[in-house]
């Protein structure tokens, strides 16, 4: 069966998964959303480890264009 | 001193705006003190400040009647014209998305997180989108998941999406949806394609289902953190989407207008030529031009330094106006996007939140140029009532009058009974003229319309 693309097994998989480390959304003025603060949860690994190989590449995309900028 | 509070601002309990002898001022409360001290001393106020990316302000001296929470008392530049995301073309949002988390990276690199991410937060100012909620940001908390990522989702990545991938009319959702357009329901109006980019999948489809799925329930967070590098990935990773995201503003029936009009040159350089000497006559503080499309017109005011709103229905017209505006770097001119024949209304919370469009009037002048055959033939407008409209909106007019034998309006009664016996000049001149002076009426050389400089009557009969 298939909800919007995702498979039940996949959905349930995806909610017993978060289930295990749900949040509370810390104390806001606007409502924060407990599934936005669980997505986070879930994709702060990975977009830490995509955000640190992305800024090693800038650093060296940098220093080689210093590297043959020089004389 | 008597204040008026701003209706738009109650939400936040950092602090609040009102007016006091016309004057705008924000009170920050104690319940602030902690972050709006770091914000200066951390020196995120003035970069921001610099970089025109938050509104400046002065700290004025508090009054002796100062409530017992107010912490600091401040007087924020103001913005010549409020206008909303849902007036704004998708270029326009998608700037303000940028701005939004271009503030946001530099409010990490201080210390410092968004607290909230609205886009009714973001003001065009010189043309460039800039936040002026000073409030906006808190201590950054080591492993707090950031809070606004709901909001910024809701208030800008849908309608983008919604505008480029599925129709550009969908950013009209704005409009009803006053925090922003639910998640499960944009994923439900996009293409199933949408879901192969792993960063829409997240950001929108799976974060619409999870907020369904845990929209009414607090579960204890245990020891789980988001890491500042999570957080710094998550916004990195928001604005690559954002960047890339494009709309195609061809082939409207608007925004080609101008290659597709009945005027010979001639006809257009002396319309160009009368406009120009309407404006130098009144010498407006500021123009509204009704029907703008791209924008030609408007720039006679513009370019003498009025303060100009550009308005027109069409999404293209508006976001050709506004990439033109970019690339030359006008600061007098705003492109928004407007059905006359709906206006903006007050919405929100008592309807006051966001104004109407007739609430941020009158200008000083309206620009009405081949407007009124499609309010009086295509929405079935009397004269009368056009008047009575243009009068509330405008202290001065310049109104262009296109008759019946005018090919465009040939066009427009084509497909339907010609029901409009009134549509005449001398009607025309008889109706504005219960709220006008008319002061000035040419013909326009080699067409058959004719160009009317008129002043608003101070008690209209």
């Amino acid at each position: 069966m298939r909800f919007g693309g995702f498979s039940l097994g996949f959905i349930l998989i995806l909610t017993c998964f978060l289930l295990e480390f749900a949040a509370r959304p810390a104390a806001a003025y606007i409502d924060p959303g407990t599934g936005s603060y669980l997505l986070q949860f879930l994709i702060g690994g990975l977009l830490a480890g995509a955000f640190m190989v992305k800024t090693f590449w800038n650093k060296i995309k940098a220093f080689l264009s210093h590297l043959f900028r020089k004389p | 001193m008597s204040e008026q509070g701003i209706p738009s601002s109650f939400r936040d309990p950092s602090g609040s705006l009102f007016l006091r002898e016309g004057v705008l001022y924000r009170r920050v409360n104690k319940i602030y003190q902690e972050h709006y001290d770091h914000l200066l001393g951390s020196r995120l106020y003035e970069t921001l400040v610099e970089a025109d990316l938050l509104v400046r302000h002065e700290e004025m001296e508090p009054g002796p009647a100062e409530p017992p929470q107010s912490y600091r008392l401040i007087k924020p530049e103001v913005i010549e014209f409020i206008s909303y995301p849902y007036e704004w073309c998708f270029s326009q949002l998608k700037d303000a998305a940028l701005t939004t988390l271009q503030i946001q990276e530099l409010a990490l690199d201080h210390g410092m997180c968004l607290k909230d991410a609205s886009a009714y937060n973001l003001q065009f100012r010189r043309g460039k989108p800039i936040l002026i909620d000073t409030l906006s940001f808190e201590k950054y908390v080591p492993g707090r998941p950031w809070v606004a990522y709901r909001q910024f989702c809701q208030h800008f990545l849908a309608p983008l999406l919604l505008m480029a991938r599925t129709d550009i009319r969908l950013g009209q959702l704005l409009r009803i949806f006053i925090d922003g357009i639910p998640l499960d329901l944009a994923s439900s109006l996009l293409p199933w394609r949408t879901r192969l980019n792993p960063s829409l999948l997240v950001h929108l489809h799976i974060h619409g289902r999870l907020q369904q799925r845990f929209g009414d329930k607090s579960v204890e967070a245990g020891r789980r953190r988001l890491s500042l590098a999570g957080l710094r990935g998550l916004v990195d990773n928001l604005k690559s989407l954002v960047k890339n995201l494009t709309w195609n503003a061809g082939g409207t029936e608007w925004a080609d207008y101008y290659q597709d009009t009945n005027y010979t040159p001639e006809a257009s350089e002396d319309k160009r030529r009368l406009v120009t000497r309407f404006v130098e006559a009144v010498r407006p503080k500021s123009v509204w031009d009704l029907g703008a499309n791209i924008g030609l017109y408007s720039r006679i005011a513009s370019s003498r330094g009025i303060p100009t709103i550009a308005f027109d229905i069409d999404p293209a017209a508006v976001e050709k106006n506004y990439l033109q505006c970019r690339e030359a770097r006008e600061t007098r001119l705003l492109p928004l996007l407007l059905d006359l024949t709906n206006p903006s209304s007050g919405i929100g919370w008592a309807n006051e939140e966001r104004q109407s469009l007739a609430s941020r009037g009158p200008a000083d002048m309206l620009l009405a140029l081949a407007l009124i055959h499609h309010l009086a033939i295509s929405n079935n407008l009397p004269f009368a009532a056009l008047a009575r409209f243009f009068h509330k909106m405008g202290r001065a007019l310049v109104i262009e009058f296109v008759p019946k034998s005018d090919s465009q309006v040939q066009r427009l009664l084509a497909s339907r009974e010609d029901v409009f016996a009134n549509y005449d000049q001398p009607s025309f001149e008889r109706e504005f003229g219960e709220f006008f002076t008319i002061e000035c009426a040419q013909p326009i050389a080699a067409s058959d319309r004719s160009l009317y400089l008129m002043r608003a009557k101070e008690s209209p009969a």
